[in-house]
Parts: C-alpha cells; sequence; structure tokens
C-alpha cells in the first residue's frame, strides 16, 4: 500500500497572505475583507514577508533545497469560493523541494513545500444557492506534499502528528481553533491511485484512508478496476464518495503571476535561523548540561525563551546558579515578564553581577522581581506605560475600530468601555480617555 | 475650457460613458480618465457590459493622485472592452467619434480618452495609449511599465498595461507626469522605480529599424510624413541613423500569446457573483451559472482573446507558445537595449496608416487588426516609455510619430515633445457642438 | 483548429459557443496559430521573469489594516445573512 499526504496549514500571521485585512479576531462574516481578497477589479496581491518567512522556516526544517529564485503562479478554476477564479499559489518553484522527515528512522521524502492562498468557506445550503464567507479568502497556506512512502493509515496518522508537532513548534503555530490543518490523502493499493480532497483533522485521516484501502482491495479482489479520480471524505457516514467533476491537472493552465515579481529565496532562507524543537532542546539540556530530565522538561515547556536564557545565564556563571534562579525567581515572576522581551538581556546582568560577589543574593532576588514585575520606584511612569500598551493592543485588535471611529466619534465610548473592563478600576476613568484620544489621534 | 455643452459634444463624439457637467467651483483643472480605472464618483465597466453598474468602493492611485493635487475628474471615456482592441468599436457603451471626422475612429482602446484631449483640450488618462493619440493628433506619453501604479486599474494583461498621458499640449506631460508616477505600496510592479527626474539629458541621437520602412506594411502617407519628420529632427541637430533590430517581427507574436494568457485568468472573475450583473438564477449549478453571465454578457472579441489565451495555457500549448514568447520578449528587450547604448530613443511611425473609416474596420480581419499594432507592439512588449506626437496629416488626418526610450528615461520624451511642439504646427481639430 | 479543441477550451473557459462562434472564433484562433509560428526561428534568453522590468523581492510587512469599509466593498453583491450568494454547488 502506498499513500502521500498533501498537507495544508494555515500560517500564523497577523494579515493576510496577499492584502492586509486581520487574519483573526471576527466571528462575523465577510467584515475581515478587502478589494484584494475579494479579487475586485482593479486590485492587487502583495506578499506578506511573514508568509514567505515562515514558509521558508518549514522548508528549511523538513531539509528541503531551496531554489535560488522563487515566484508565484495562477491555477485557474471556477468555483464560488474563489474569488478570483484563480489562487495564486506556486507551480514551477516551490520554496523548498526534496526534503526528508524522519519518522523514527525511516525517512519519508517532502517532495516540496510550496505557499498559497485560502479559498473563502462555503456554507452550503439545500439545493438553492450557495452561501460564501470570504473572511477566509487569502489567509496564507502553506503546502507539504510527501512521496508515497507512507505504508498504511495508522503510519500515515503517526506522521502527520510528529510533522505537525515540529512544524507547529517550528513556527509558533498555537492550537487556537481559528487555524486548521487540512490534508488531501493520495492512497493506492495496486496500481492506480485515488486522491481524497480536504479531510481536516488527524482521526479522519485514519479513517478515510482505512475506508479507501477496504474500498480498493475488495474492488480488485472482485475483478474491478480502480480508477484515478478526486474523492470526498463524508465525516459523518466516515465513508469516501466519488467527486462527480473530474478536476485534470492539465486544465488548470498555470501561468506566472506578473503581479508580484520574483523573490531571490536562496538568499533569505540563509538568514533565517532555525530553532530547536522541544523534544531535541530537552535531550540536549540533559547532555550537555547534566540536569534532569524532569527538570530540563520543565524549563522547555514552559517556554524556548526561558530555556535560552538559561543556557545564556549557565554560560557567564555556572549550570547550578543558572538552575537555581530560572527554576526560582524567574520563574516565579515569568508571566507578568513574558511582554517584556526587550529587558531580556537585563536579567543576565543582574545575574551576573550576583555571581561576581557585587550584590547579595536578597539584592540580586529583589532586583529580578523589580526588573520582571515593573512595579518598584518608577511604578507610576510605567503602570501609565502599561495602560498606553493596554490601549494600542485593544485597538489592534478591533481593527475596525478605526474605521468606525472615524464615521462616527461616538465608537469612543464603546473602546473605552472596554478598556475600562479590562483594566477593572486600574486606572481613573480620566485617566483612560485622556490616554485613548491621544493614542487613537495618533493613529489617523 | 469648453465645458458648457458637455451634453451635445458627447452625443457627436461619444468619448464618455459617464461625465458630469457640474464641476467643482474650485477645481483647479479637470481631466478624464478611460473606463478601466476605477472610480468612486462613477461606475466603472471598462467597456463591458459583464461590469455594466459595477460601483468600486475605492479610487485608482492615478485618479486618487490627479484629485489629490486639485483636479477634478470630469467623466470615464468609452474604450475596447477590457482594452481589446484598435479602434474603440468593441465598446460596449458607445464608440467614440474621431475628432477630425466622425466617420472615422479614434483608435483604441482608450479612444474615448484621446478624443476628449482633443476636443476638451483637457488631460486624459488612459492604457495603451499610442494608436487613440496618433489617430486624434494629440500627444500620447506612455511611462515605463512599473512607473505608473495599476492600482485600480482594471487588467488587461498584466505585465503589459501602463496608464499614460493624452494631451493637446505639449506641457501637460512635464506637468501631469511627476503627478501620477511614483511607488504605490498597492502595486508591487510599481515599487523597484528609480526617481523619475525631469530634466538633465535631452536627446540627441535616435535609431530607425529598417525593417520598419522596408515591409510596404506602412502606407505612403505615412511613410512621407515620416521621412520628412526625419528631416525635421536632423534641423534640431538630432542625429538620425538606420539600425537593423530583426527581432521587431517578433513583438505582435509575443505579446498576444501572453497578453491573451494573462487576459483569459484576469477575466476568470467575471461571471455574474461580486460585481457587474447578478440578476442570473442561483439553483442553476455553477458551472452553468457562470458560463451562462459569461456568454451572454462578454463581447466578441473578449471572448475570442479568453479562448486563445485559455488553449495557449493549457498543456501542450503552454511551453510550445506561453513560454517560449516569455524567453523572446527577453531578446527583444536585449536588441533594444543594445540600440540605447548608442540613440537615446528609436523611432517609427506610430501607427501604419491613418485613422480608419468605420466601414473599413468591420471589414478587417482579426489577424490583421492584431498586426496593425506591429509598431506599437515592441515597446509595449519591452516595457520601455514611448510618446508618440503629431507629424503630419494625411487626408486631413493626423498621423504620429513614435519615440520609445529606455526603460525610466520619461525624461528624454518629455523634452522631446516641447522640443517637436515648437517647430510642428499641431493642428486643433473643429469641434462641432 | 480542430473544432473539438475549441469546444473543449470554451468549456475550460466557463463560455458557451454558438455553432457560428464556433466556426468563427476556430478560424481565428487557426490564423493567429499561424502567424504564432514565427516564433519558431525567434532568438531566445532562457532566464526570463514575468515582467518586462525585473520586479525583485517587493514585500510587505505583516501589520493588519483595514483601509475600506467591508461593508462599502460588499455594497454591490447580493447578500443573505451577511453571506454572499453563490450559485448551486451540485
Amino acid at each position: 500500500m502506498k499513500i502521500g499526504l498533501e498537507i495544508h496549514v494555515q500560517l500564523p500571521t497577523k494579515s493576510k497572505m496577499f492584502c492586509s485585512c486581520p487574519t483573526t479576531g471576527t466571528e462575523t462574516v465577510n467584515t475581515h475583507i478587502c478589494p484584494g481578497c475579494l479579487g475586485l477589479p482593479g486590485s492587487r496581491p502583495s506578499l506578506n514577508k511573514k508568509a514567505l518567512e515562515l514558509g521558508l522556516t518549514i522548508a528549511k526544517k523538513l531539509k528541503c533545497t531551496i531554489p535560488e529564485t522563487t515566484w508565484f503562479s495562477r491555477k485557474t478554476y471556477f468555483y464560488p469560493d474563489l474569488c478570483k477564479h484563480f489562487q495564486i499559489t506556486q507551480h514551477d518553484t516551490p520554496i523548498g523541494f526534496d526534503g526528508v522527515f524522519y519518522l523514527g528512522k525511516k525517512p519519508i521524502r517532502i517532495a516540496r513545500v510550496l505557499l498559497e492562498e485560502d479559498p473563502g468557506k462555503i456554507k452550503r445550503v439545500g439545493n438553492g444557492s450557495s452561501l460564501i464567507d470570504y473572511n477566509r479568502s487569502g489567509i496564507p497556506l502553506t503546502e507539504i506534499v510527501t512521496e508515497p512512502d507512507l505504508s498504511s493509515p495508522s503510519e500515515a496518522r503517526e506522521f502527520l502528528s510528529e510533522l505537525l508537532t515540529e512544524i507547529k513548534s517550528t513556527i509558533g503555530l498555537t492550537d487556537s481553533g481559528e487555524r486548521n490543518i487540512r490534508c488531501d490523502c493520495n492512497i493506492s493499493v495496486g496500481s492506480e491511485r485515488c486522491e481524497v480532497k480536504n479531510v481536516t483533522g488527524l482521526k479522519n485521516v485514519e479513517t478515510c484512508l482505512k475506508y479507501e484501502a477496504v474500498r480498493q482491495t475488495k474492488l480488485i479482489k472482485s475483478g474491478g478496476k480502480i480508477e484515478r479520480e478526486t474523492r470526498h471524505f463524508d465525516e459523518a457516514k466516515r465513508v469516501t464518495t466519488s467527486a462527480r467533476k473530474k478536476e485534470f491537472e492539465a486544465d488548470y493552465g498555470y501561468i506566472g503571476e506578473p503581479d508580484l515579481g520574483i523573490y531571490h529565496v536562496a538568499n533569505m532562507a540563509k538568514s533565517i535561523e532555525l530553532c530547536e524543537s522541544p523534544l531535541i532542546m530537552i535531550d540536549r539540556f540533559q547532555k550537555e548540561y547534566g540536569i534532569d530530565e524532569k527538570i530540563a522538561k520543565q524549563i522547555v515547556n514552559t517556554s524556548i525563551e526561558l530555556a535560552k536564557l538559561f543556557e545564556k545565564i549557565a554560560k557567564i556563571t555556572d549550570v547550578d546558579t543558572a538552575q537555581t534562579w530560572i527554576m526560582g525567581t524567574i520563574s516565579a515572576n515569568w508571566k507578568s515578564f513574558e511582554k517584556n522581551f526587550e529587558k531580556y538581556d537585563d536579567i543576565v546582568t543582574i545575574i551576573s553581577k550576583f555571581y561576581k560577589g557585587d550584590t547579595t543574593d536578597t539584592q540580586c532576588n529583589l532586583e529580578l522581581k523589580t526588573l520582571m514585575t515593573g512595579v518598584s520606584a518608577e511604578k507610576a511612569a510605567s503602570i501609565s506605560a502599561d495602560l498606553d500598551t493596554i490601549i494600542n493592543k485593544i485597538i489592534e485588535d478591533n481593527p475596525s475600530f478605526l474605521i468606525d471611529y472615524r464615521r462616527n466619534e461616538k465608537a469612543f465610548n464603546w473602546i473605552v468601555g472596554i478598556i475600562m473592563k479590562q483594566t477593572r478600576g486600574k486606572y481613573s476613568s480620566e485617566n483612560i480617555i485622556s490616554a485613548a484620544k491621544k493614542l487613537i489621534e495618533e493613529r489617523l | 475650457m469648453n465645458v458648457n455643452n458637455i451634453t451635445t459634444i458627447n452625443t457627436t463624439y461619444r468619448m464618455f460613458s459617464a461625465f458630469t457637467d457640474k464641476i467643482e467651483s474650485d477645481a483647479k483643472f479637470t481631466f478624464s480618465v478611460s473606463d478601466n480605472l476605477t472610480s468612486k464618483s462613477f461606475e466603472t465597466s471598462a467597456g463591458s457590459k459583464i461590469l455594466e453598474g459595477y460601483r468600486p468602493p475605492f479610487d485608482s492611485t492615478t485618479i486618487r493622485r490627479m484629485k489629490d493635487v486639485g483636479g477634478f475628474l470630469m467623466g470615464k471615456t468609452n474604450m475596447d472592452e477590457f482594452g481589446f482592441g484598435t479602434f474603440s468599436v468593441n465598446s460596449a457603451f458607445g464608440i467614440p467619434r474621431n475628432p477630425f471626422d466622425i466617420e472615422r475612429s479614434c483608435g483604441g482602446p482608450s479612444g474615448g480618452s484621446a478624443c476628449a484631449a482633443a476636443v476638451f483640450d483637457h488631460v486624459s488618462l488612459g492604457t495603451s495609449i499610442m494608436c487613440p493619440a496618433s489617430f486624434c493628433g494629440v500627444y500620447g506619453l506612455s511611462p515605463s511599465y512599473g512607473r505608473v501604479s495599476r492600482y485600480g486599474l482594471i487588467d488587461c494583461g498584466n505585465s503589459f498595461d501602463r496608464i499614460g498621458i493624452l494631451s493637446f499640449k505639449a506641457s501637460a506631460l512635464r506637468e501631469y507626469l511627476p503627478i501620477i508616477v511614483g511607488k504605490d505600496v498597492h502595486d508591487p510592479t510599481s515599487m523597484i522605480q528609480p526617481d523619475l527626474k525631469l530634466g538633465g539629458k535631452k536627446m540627441c541621437a535616435v535609431a530607425v529599424p529598417k525593417q520598419i520602412i522596408d515591409n510596404k506594411k506602412v502606407s505612403k502617407g505615412v511613410i512621407e510624413s515620416f521621412n520628412r519628420s526625419i528631416e525635421s529632427l536632423k534641423s534640431i541637430g538630432i542625429d538620425v541613423e538606420y539600425v537593423d533590430i530583426p527581432t521587431l517581427e517578433y513583438s505582435v507574436s509575443v505579446y498576444s500569446i501572453i497578453a491573451t494568457s494573462e487576459a483569459s485568468t484576469d477575466l476568470a472573475r467575471y461571471c455574474g457573483m461580486r460585481c457587474g450583473p447578478q440578476d442570473g438564477d442561483y439553483t442553476l449549478k455553477f458551472d452553468d451559472y457562470f458560463t451562462s453571465f459569461r456568454s451572454q454578457y462578454f463581447g466578441d472579441e473578449a471572448k475570442k482573446r479568453i479562448l486563445l489565451g485559455t488553449l495557449i495555457r493549457m498543456a501542450g500549448y503552454v511551453d510550445k507558445y506561453y513560454n517560449k514568447a516569455l524567453r523572446v520578449r527577453e531578446s527583444i528587450i536585449a536588441d533594444y537595449k543594445r540600440q540605447f547604448e548608442r540613440f537615446d530613443a528609436i523611432i517609427t511611425p506610430t501607427m501604419p496608416f491613418i485613422s480608419p473609416k468605420f466601414d473599413d474596420v468591420s471589414k478587417m480581419s482579426t489577424l490583421d487588426s492584431y498586426k496593425s499594432e506591429f509598431l506599437t507592439a515592441t515597446p509595449i512588449v519591452t516595457g520601455m516609455p514611448h510618446l508618440s506626437v503629431t507629424c503630419g496629416y494625411s487626408e486631413g488626418m493626423p498621423i504620429g510619430l513614435m519615440f520609445t526610450s529606455d526603460h525610466w528615461n520619461e525624461n528624454v520624451l518629455v523634452d522631446m515633445a516641447e522640443r517637436w511642439d515648437c517647430s510642428f504646427d499641431v493642428k486643433h481639430a473643429e469641434v462641432n457642438a | 483548429m480542430n473544432k473539438e479543441i475549441v469546444k473543449k477550451t470554451a468549456c475550460v473557459a466557463h463560455i458557451a459557443l454558438t455553432d457560428e462562434e464556433l466556426d468563427r472564433y476556430s478560424t481565428d484562433l487557426d490564423e493567429m496559430f499561424r502567424y504564432f509560428e514565427i516564433l519558431n526561428d525567434a532568438p531566445e534568453i532562457k532566464n526570463h521573469g514575468f515582467n518586462p522590468v525585473e520586479i525583485a523581492d517587493v514585500l510587505r510587512d505583516d501589520v493588519p489594516l483595514m483601509e475600506i469599509p467591508s461593508e462599502d466593498c460588499i455594497a454591490d453583491m447580493k447578500t443573505y445573512d451577511g453571506y454572499i450568494k453563490g450559485p448551486r454547488l451540485l
């Protein structure tokens, strides 16, 4: 049995792939849309740098060859969720090709890694019209295509699970419900293969492959012939059915996307540093620093940044000192510190002063706490800075607010309400109103 | 500025698909644009029924930039559907008539714009403006590919399309070019341009490709006028030399292949959903629904180019035609670049004949009309800036002379237009309203 | 030009042709393709982009921004309950 997977992963960018619409934060249909992701006449794509970087990071992680230059192509087909009736994808120069991923000791070859835009989402309605939400239109996707190296449905599931764990840690993808993973599954038990499109979730992938394996085996045994075709997976009935419309690769009529130009990705990829995967890091910490597995796990699983900090401190002091402070005061105050990464190096400085004997244990502890929580003599100043940060975040989390505000200043009351609610009486309404006014004006 | 009787004038010349005669009193100047530039104040249909009634939610960058300096958009001009044509007869909302003879074509695709520039003596913006400039006897400047943002330009061929300036006054080029050029984050292809610097270098030496003159495709009247222009150029101190540019003959094919491939994907989006007419039967299956709209609302030339482009993109054709054309385009560019090591511009007539009568246009075959662009095709294919100036008249109709300069060298063209204007007596058409 | 090819192309392009159109377009396309044969002998440069000037490495920072109100963008569209209406799928 031969199984190959095409895995689509939504990339965790803040804005869409070819336009600036936000990728998250709305539950209302057709609100995060613009002429670009609606394909309105005269709109143009503009590539999100972060999407390209994340794609290259994945390609590198999967040990792909990165081409000197890459470009995008138009894949033309007609479907109501695809606004322009062509998808901007990659055809002849994927950002990565000829990679490999080890499932235990078994190499699973990666044929290519490419970038493309997601179409909108269709809500089917009876036999009447279709209804479409274009919020998803233009969300960046990476497609990872394997060679048919997987030999059973359970192995496919295991592969998928490990691959996704790796990728998630590589690109910082969290398990929030808004981003999903979809698979096209190719399977053959004989000489001809079938493709089951758009299967969501690990469990469904395994179920659908099992069903297909049985179906194809039975068909061959009874003297039938497997026809090369596209099939759909019915999640409720747990069966695959033949898709009525056959799609032929030849009909997509790929041409280069002239509105974007080309990208020198080999150079770009060189400057991307891969972070170590958590599993490897835990393993290395034990070997390199001789610390307990339990402690290594605790540090790495708290945060990769904490683990990196541990290494920095261990380097300029010693492992014991690093372990004591990391597991003690630093871990205890990590949550409040997490948003102050620019002060990262200050922690190292404070501990090195202690290590040299310039400060006492108590002094060091106090300095760390002050730095990490930001509560100190400069409390007042920092609190107002905090208020600015909170307001800025609220404005950014609600991208439609500024538009509403431009039209109707009453929207201001709404945002003040949100700020009050979030700060729970920490600031006076006077302070909130004046700070919010100032920050909003700055953005207009 | 003759704007008091626009309605009457438009009844005669049909340059506008939409216009207003309520000019804002504080407007510094009026202008018009071809109907493939999106505008909030007018419906935008690009000359096509499939976009009839479409109201874009944004102004194209060029319109916005013109408005920002006090310009007032007076109207949208009639054009060949999506830019598909050479005579503006493929226009769904009125065929513009030549200001020198209303029985003749304004040229295409942006015929209405050249007509408006000639009749209203204001600046008009359009795409592929060489032929219209030549036929209507106005100055036309098409800047380098990537010089003017295409944000808000409805596509005809993404790797060729350019917005240019049409005006009866040579001085308008220097005045308006700096307004519409410049980087625009909404169009990545505009982001690599060097700054526009007007002034400085002047045109000293020009080349005439031998192929153009020898191949007998150019009418006698045009050749005579062109030869006289060469003498005029020499008389103002410009060296003229005949050169061999063999790749020229490939330009029409390269253009037709790449442009229709691109257009056939650009036009896939028009289907009775999202914009334009959407009054179909939603219970039809999507394939049938889309097909019914596209068959009903696309005009003849659009259908033809969609078919040609779709077929070229198919397996068995794409390598032989599309990929080949991309490689040949590079060699045409290289050939022209070589000339620019010695010359400031390459000159040819703009069109091989004067504006034809509408009766004669209807007799032309598809290939004949594509081939009539054999002089303009090269600057379009190479993405190089080019200028058309009126250099003579035959049967009372204007004849165009075209200068093509190297990428980003609009400055020599702007300067040339002004020098030409000093030495040549450009005639105004007599407007009958 | 084989009419079957033109028919198939029209189907892919979602355009229905009348018999008259099929005849005429087949002739036109045939004429065009014969003209394109001129390219067989044309010199070429292998390294090509998709634009006549090199457009390279133009990227946008990942900053969410909405410049046009979403309701303006769909003002002309047929909607139902906020969704855009489209034709039947199956």
